[in-house]
């Protein structure tokens, strides 16, 4: 009856102290072919681990113990790509704003149209998934980056920063020759097809290494 | 000089210096025979006439010139041995014995005896007159009168200190005229006492039948040598009869008083009250009443047997300290009461007080009473045990209690007082002490019940913080009774219980009470609404996401048939608890019918401050009550009203938010307002300073 559910499912979670709303999303969610898990206080929530494929969060705004707010506070820090959507019995203005200036993706009023919820829960599994890919890019590349020699390290910031061979040679006190053969290994190395493409990724390292990149020049 | 000067008294008589003479002394000395005649010495003194002179009155050298009859010796003895033993046989009338000697051998128409009065108490009366105390012959009616010392016949014979034959001496003291017959002569002889003249005996003749002679003079010179061993005998007889009569007196006092101790000590003894023993120094039980044997369980016949034995009474321990008991008797004839034990005839043991006498110092003989103590010990230990359990239960209730002298500021404080308050047991207690003790906010509070205190009479129910040391805060409930002791001075009873454990395990359960109350209060239609929304929503979520989810299954296809038959289910459920919370919130906010009941006002209002107290509190606001005692029932719903008193107390408290210059209080009163009705009244000293009274009448 309920479509099997791998690993890679995405996971809805849902966290909210009204058995009726648990039970009701759990089967709507099941039958959209996500993965539901629910959870009647945020305590119960917070004790499991976090998912490692995409995820979100359907949570109530007054819970038992920590209310709603105070939870989406906590989970900013802890599982910052997990988005939130805040249903409520009881809204008022002062609280949705609060929500969504704190990150949340939708605000809905119970009781609201499945079609919504499951509109944003589309959204908010998008972004989630996004989120895990590009985590995943930045993680290959890290992993490429790692890869290199410190000397390797110098020369790419060097050449990423608009110096030419023989400036960067000058600059490390090695050849051209020397710098060309090291430029070639990067190249090879961090899978750039072009030297636009280098650029772009040691943007996308974060300008912090070629800043470390920089002072460790100047220690040698 | 008075024209006219009568004196017709029968125990006093005025002598010419209207001096009064008191003839109590010679009742005495007559031994009362001389009393009873009035001496009619009434004078109506003509002024006119000449007074004589003494010279022409006395005719004594006569005497010797006159033909006098043989001395008759034997005559004159018998006479004198005759009074002697009349003086011996009958004291009392020796003087009348004397008189009529004097008119037997002299054969004289009167003879009597003249005494000077004798008064030791009124010197100016002593010797200033001279009295009859007995007469006899013609004169006799004349008994109990007199002359004065200074101007009479009998003066002149103290005077010159001789005996004196007059004649006629009406004529030189004109206050002898009316005394009839009148004297033709008379023969005064003088007698003293220790050389001191104290009267003469004296004859008259009232004719010329018979004239005094010589011999006449020597015989009443003898007599008159007895008429003062009589007065002097009668006189020593006299003071011998006072002295007797005063010792018998002084013991017939003694016999009374010792009959009447005696009769006391008898009925002491008899009482049985208090156990009596008799005993000697060396030991021995010589008599003992009931009351002590029946306390060691002997009996009289046990005593009788000499059975009843010191030794076997007192126990081995107390033998040693027998010593200071007896030491004290030997030197000072008492033992002073002291406690010890004795042994009953069964070897059980009885306390007792002894304490006890010699009968006389340095005898040998004492009497011993012995209290039994059995009871008292009994009691002392069952009030050593009551107070232990006051005490434990004070302890265990957290309930301290104290005594307030107002006047002398004497405080006095339970042990479990001190231990609230965290004060060192036995610290003397005084109201500066107290003051440190009470929480900062509640030092008003503290004031104000000093100030009214003294004002007195009335009775104190307060509740108030302490801020210990380590700033925790304690919460106390105190009710103080006023009284008047003997002297009529004002004291406090009372008992200050530690509510703070149960203050603040209340403080969760008043909050959820207060706050439903709350609701009730602020519930317009539009919050009644949100309320109901809120309720409902939930189910109704559950619904609409399985109305929606089972549309989806049906849309899908193929159909997930058996998935929308499960989502309608839990649809058909949902609804259901819709309508579950609906007839839940109809039966909170539609009341039932109203209850009608009698209502007593106060208990409902304390119900209402015991509510509302830890909220006030937290909005700093002191409460007192003044609640009437004599308050008759009401009839009403006691929620109502107890609704509009928490109302009241609600708005007062809100009046006073922004009250911070000075307390907050908040005072209720229930009174009578005329016969039938009675009124809550709630005031505060909110903005305006004015005490805003709402009345609330029922």
């Amino acid at each position: 009856m309920t479509p099997a559910v791998s690993p890679a499912t995405p996971i809805v979670f849902v966290v909210d102290d009204d058995i009726s709303v648990r039970e009701s999303l759990e089967l709507l969610l099941r039958c959209e072919g996500w993965q539901p898990e629910t959870f009647a206080s945020a305590q119960e929530f917070l004790l499991r681990p976090a998912a490692l494929g995409p995820s979100c969060l359907v949570l109530d705004v007054s819970l038992p113990d920590l209310n709603g707010l105070n939870l989406q506070t906590r989970l900013a820090l802890e599982r910052a790509d997990m988005p939130i959507m805040f249903i409520t019995g009881q809204g008022d203005v002062a609280t949705s704003v609060q929500a969504m200036k704190a990150g949340a993706v939708e605000f809905l009023m119970k009781p609201f149209k499945a079609s919504e919820l499951l509109q944003a829960i589309r959204e908010s599994l998008e972004c989630s998934r996004l989120a895990l890919a590009r985590e995943m890019e930045m993680r290959i590349l890290r992993s490429r980056y790692e890869s290199l020699t410190p000397r390797e390290r110098q020369v790419m910031a060097l050449i990423v920063s608009g110096l030419l061979n023989k400036q960067v040679g000058g600059e490390l006190g090695i050849s051209e020759i020397t710098v060309k053969a090291h430029r070639g290994q990067v190249m090879q190395k961090m899978q750039a097809k072009s030297f636009a493409e280098l650029v772009k990724l040691a943007t996308r390292l974060g300008p912090h290494r070629a800043l470390n990149l920089s002072s460790s020049v100047h220690v040698a | 000089m008075e024209s006219e000067l009568i004196c017709a008294m029968n125990i006093s008589s005025i002598d010419v210096d209207g001096h009064l003479g008191s003839r109590s002394d010679l009742n005495v000395l007559c031994g009362g025979e001389a009393a009873a005649t009035e001496a009619n010495i009434g004078v109506a003194a003509d002024t006119s006439l000449p007074i004589a002179s003494l010279e022409s009155v006395l005719c004594t050298e006569e005497l010797q010139r006159r033909p006098s009859r043989a001395p008759d010796f034997e005559k004159e003895n018998r006479a004198l041995v005759k009074l002697a033993s009349a003086l011996a046989d009958s004291p009392g009338t020796i003087f009348q014995t004397l008189a009529l000697t004097i008119q037997e051998i002299t054969q004289c128409d009167s003879a009597g005896l003249s005494l000077l009065t004798r008064d030791g108490k009124k010197p100016h009366v002593d010797g200033q007159r001279f009295y009859w105390p007995a007469i006899c012959g013609m004169w006799n009616p004349h008994l109990g009168g007199g002359t004065p010392r200074n101007f009479g016949p009998c003066g002149d014979v103290l005077d010159q200190n001789r005996t004196l034959l007059f004649r006629h001496f009406e004529r030189r003291y004109p206050y002898l005229i009316p005394v009839s017959p009148a004297a033709e002569e008379c023969l005064l002889v003088p007698f003293y006492v220790e050389g001191k003249a104290v009267g003469t005996i004296w004859g008259i003749m009232h004719s010329d039948r018979r004239k005094f002679d010589a011999e006449d003079e020597r015989i009443m010179g003898s007599l008159g040598k007895f008429a003062s061993s009589a007065y002097q005998a009668l006189a020593h007889i006299e003071d011998l009869k006072i002295q007797v009569a005063e010792r018998e007196k002084a013991e017939a006092e003694v016999r009374q008083l010792a009959s009447g101790l005696e009769t006391k000590i008898r009925r002491l003894v008899e009482a049985n009250v208090v156990g009596i023993v008799m005993f000697t120094l060396e030991g021995a039980i010589t008599g003992a009443n009931d009351a002590f044997l029946e306390m060691l369980q002997y009996t009289q016949e046990d005593l009788a047997a000499g059975h009843v034995r010191w030794r076997d009474l007192t126990p081995a321990e107390w033998r040693s300290s027998e010593g200071r008991p007896i030491a004290e008797l030997k030197e000072t004839g008492i033992f002073r009461p002291f406690e010890k034990e004795y042994i009953r005839k069964d070897g059980s043991r009885v306390p007792v007080l002894l304490g006890g006498t010699l009968f006389e110092q340095g005898g040998k003989e004492g009497v011993a009473f012995i209290l039994d103590l059995s009871e008292q010990k009994r009691a002392e230990r069952a009030l050593r045990r009551s107070e232990a359990f006051l005490a434990e239960g004070q302890r265990l209730g957290q309930t301290g209690s104290y005594s307030w002298r107002v006047a002398t500021g004497e405080i006095t404080w339970s042990e479990q007082l001190y231990r609230i308050y965290e004060l060192e047991l036995g610290v003397p207690v005084t109201l500066e002490l107290i003051r440190t003790r009470v929480h900062p906010e509640d030092l008003t509070l503290y004031e104000k019940m000093l100030e009214e205190a003294p004002r007195g009479g009335k009775d104190f129910e307060w509740q108030y913080r302490l801020m210990m040391p380590d700033h925790s805060i304690k919460y106390l409930q105190a009710v103080a009774r006023a009284t008047r002791d003997r002297d009529g001075q004002l004291e406090y009873i009372a008992a200050i219980q530690d509510v703070t454990a149960r203050r603040l395990s209340e403080e969760a359960r008043d909050k959820a009470r207060s706050e439903l109350a709350h609701v009730a209060r602020v519930m317009s239609l539009g919050t009644l609404a949100a309320s109901i929304a809120h309720e409902i929503n939930q189910p109704l979520s559950g619904i609409m996401t399985n109305a929606g989810t089972c549309q989806r299954m049906l849309a899908a296809t193929p159909p997930n048939i058996d998935g929308a038959l499960e989502t309608a289910r839990r649809t058909i459920r949902d609804a259901s608890r819709a309508s579950e919370v609906i007839t839940r919130l109809r039966a909170l906010f539609n009341r039932k019918e109203t209850a009608t009941e009698s209502v007593d006002l106060n208990d409902a209002t304390r119900e209402v401050i015991a509510l509302s107290l830890s909220g006030l509190q937290r909005s700093g606001v002191l409460v007192r009550t003044e609640l009437a005692d004599d308050l008759p029932p009401v009839t009403g719903d006691r929620i109502q009203l107890q609704q509009v008193v928490l109302n009241l107390l609600r708005n007062a408290s809100e009046a006073m938010s922004t009250v911070d210059d000075h307390p907050r209080q908040l005072v209720i009163t229930t009174d009578r307002d005329g016969r039938d009705q009675v009124r809550v009244s709630v005031k505060d000293v909110g903005i305006g300073f004015e005490p805003q009274a709402a009345d609330w009448l029922v």
